[in-house]
This record gives structure tokens, sequence and C-alpha cells, in this order.
């Protein structure tokens, strides 16, 4: 898995902060305190299936 | 694990969920007061409008002990709205928000109705809540069931990039199913309970969630 999309993000609209996820792993590694997307991880539009 | 909240013991046993499905909390019994029986039907109405069960305490009569009822009903449901006035009987409030609790402790999510001048407790300051106006109300409630349903597209973009962990895979789309109880998620759980080997307690508790006989 390439390194870029091995690590992304997603909006959580329950908070409207994103959460960083490390694909590979299958881990969330972080949830952002401050407003807007981490900066250089790819952000992973939402899906409903 | 799940817990009982009657005896601390982990549920061991098939669960009933009910996917698509809102817990009411407010005053059941006595007589019910001409402003809540207001809220409760136009909240009844814009719920049917979307095919989504209410369902509340008198739901189910089972006979056994009224709080693993609740209890019960809490854990089936997606999500629950609690209505609250200045005229309700003042006993049943802290039952209300109790289950406020158990559903908020369960992952649930909540919202409160309330009439204008009725106080939240501060406990309850970052729950979500709306301030009953005949002329708003629908709008609100809506927006507030559009973000339930946004949230479970949440879910289920977040299963699908957790795959390497497919215990926390399902739970996304448990949670994604109970919400929506669409289909296509039942049959992504069950592809994924099909390739991975689970002990038989897990693999209870997975196929409850997702309504597999």
């Amino acid at each position: 898995m390439a390194e870029k999309q091995r690590i992304v993000q997603v909006k959580n609209p329950k908070s409207g902060h994103y959460v960083k996820i490390d694909r590979k792993e299958g881990k969330i590694l972080s949830h952002k305190k401050s407003d807007g997307p981490y900066k250089g991880v790819t952000i992973v539009r939402k899906s409903s299936k | 694990m799940i817990y009982y909240n009657t005896n601390n013991d982990p549920v061991t046993q098939w669960i009933n969920y009910n996917p698509r499905s809102c817990f009411l909390m407010t005053q059941l019994g006595g007589i019910r007061p001409l402003d809540l029986t207001e809220i409760i039907d136009r909240t009844k109405r814009i719920l049917d409008d979307r095919e989504i069960k209410l369902l509340d305490g008198n739901s189910e009569i089972t006979g056994k002990d009224f709080l693993i009822k609740i209890w019960k009903l809490v854990m089936s449901v997606p999500m629950g709205v609690a209505i609250v006035t200045k005229t309700i009987k003042s006993s049943a409030i802290p039952n209300i928000f109790y289950e406020i609790g158990m559903m908020n402790t369960l992952g649930k999510d909540t919202i409160v109705i309330k009439c204008k001048h009725f106080k939240i407790p501060s406990d309850f300051i970052r729950t979500e809540y709306i301030e009953f106006d005949n002329e708003t109300y629908d709008h609100k409630f809506n927006n507030y069931l559009d973000r339930v349903f946004d949230y479970s597209k949440y879910c289920v973009t977040m299963a699908n990039n957790l795959t390497a962990k497919p215990i926390l895979t399902l739970d996304y789309l448990r949670r994604a199913y109970l919400i929506t109880g669409d289909a296509d998620i039942k049959t992504k759980a069950e592809d994924i309970m099909s390739r991975e080997s689970f002990d038989e307690h897990t693999l209870l508790m997975l196929k409850s969630a997702f309504e597999i006989k």
C-alpha cells in the first residue's frame, strides 16, 4: 500500500473533526482537535455502501 | 463485551435489535399533558415518514423486570429521543435522564426535545437539544435525523478503511446497519464473517447485530 494512501483521514460528522486512520494496520491514529483537515493527508469521501 | 445493568454480567445471549428505530424517553404513565401529546405526535409523524419505528417502554410486554426491559430496548435501537416539558410529572424526569445516560454509554445517538422554559441538567450540557416550537420543529427534527443518517455513512467509510481489523470494521458496520437497516451493509458484514474466524460468543453477538439467524 503506497504511503500516501496508507494514512487517510475522514471527517466525523458528530464531532465535526477529522480522524486519521492507518489503513494497513486498521488503526485509528488520532482525532484532530482543531477545525479543518490534517495537512498532507488524503481525505476519504463518505460512502453509504 | 456488553454488560447487563442489573447484575453486571456480560450479555451472552441473542440480542433482538431493532434497526431503523428510535427509543422514546418521556412520561409514559398517568395522564399525558396536551403539550407532550402534541410533541410526541409530531415526532412520530416525522419518524413514520422516514419508516423509522418509534419504541417506548410499553412497546413490548414481557412481564419481566421493567429495568431490564428498558435496558434491552435501549440496546436494540440506534437512537433515542427524550421529550421533557414543564407539565410532565417531576418523578418521570430522573428516569428520562437516566435513560439518556444509558443510551450515551452504549454509543447511541440521543436528542432532547424540550419546551421553552425547561432547564436541562448541567451534566447534559453537551447533549444536543431542540426547543419545541410549532413553526420550526419539523425542520429541526428532520435536520437531526439527517445528521444521524450522515453518521451512518461515516461508519461505513470507517469500516471500509479499517478492514485490517475485522472486529473494528464489523462494529462500524453494525452501527451503520442499526441506523439504516440497509441490506447491502448486512451483506458486507456476512462476507467478513464468512472469511474470518471468531469464537462462538463473538459470532453470536455479531450475528444478532445483523439479524443473521
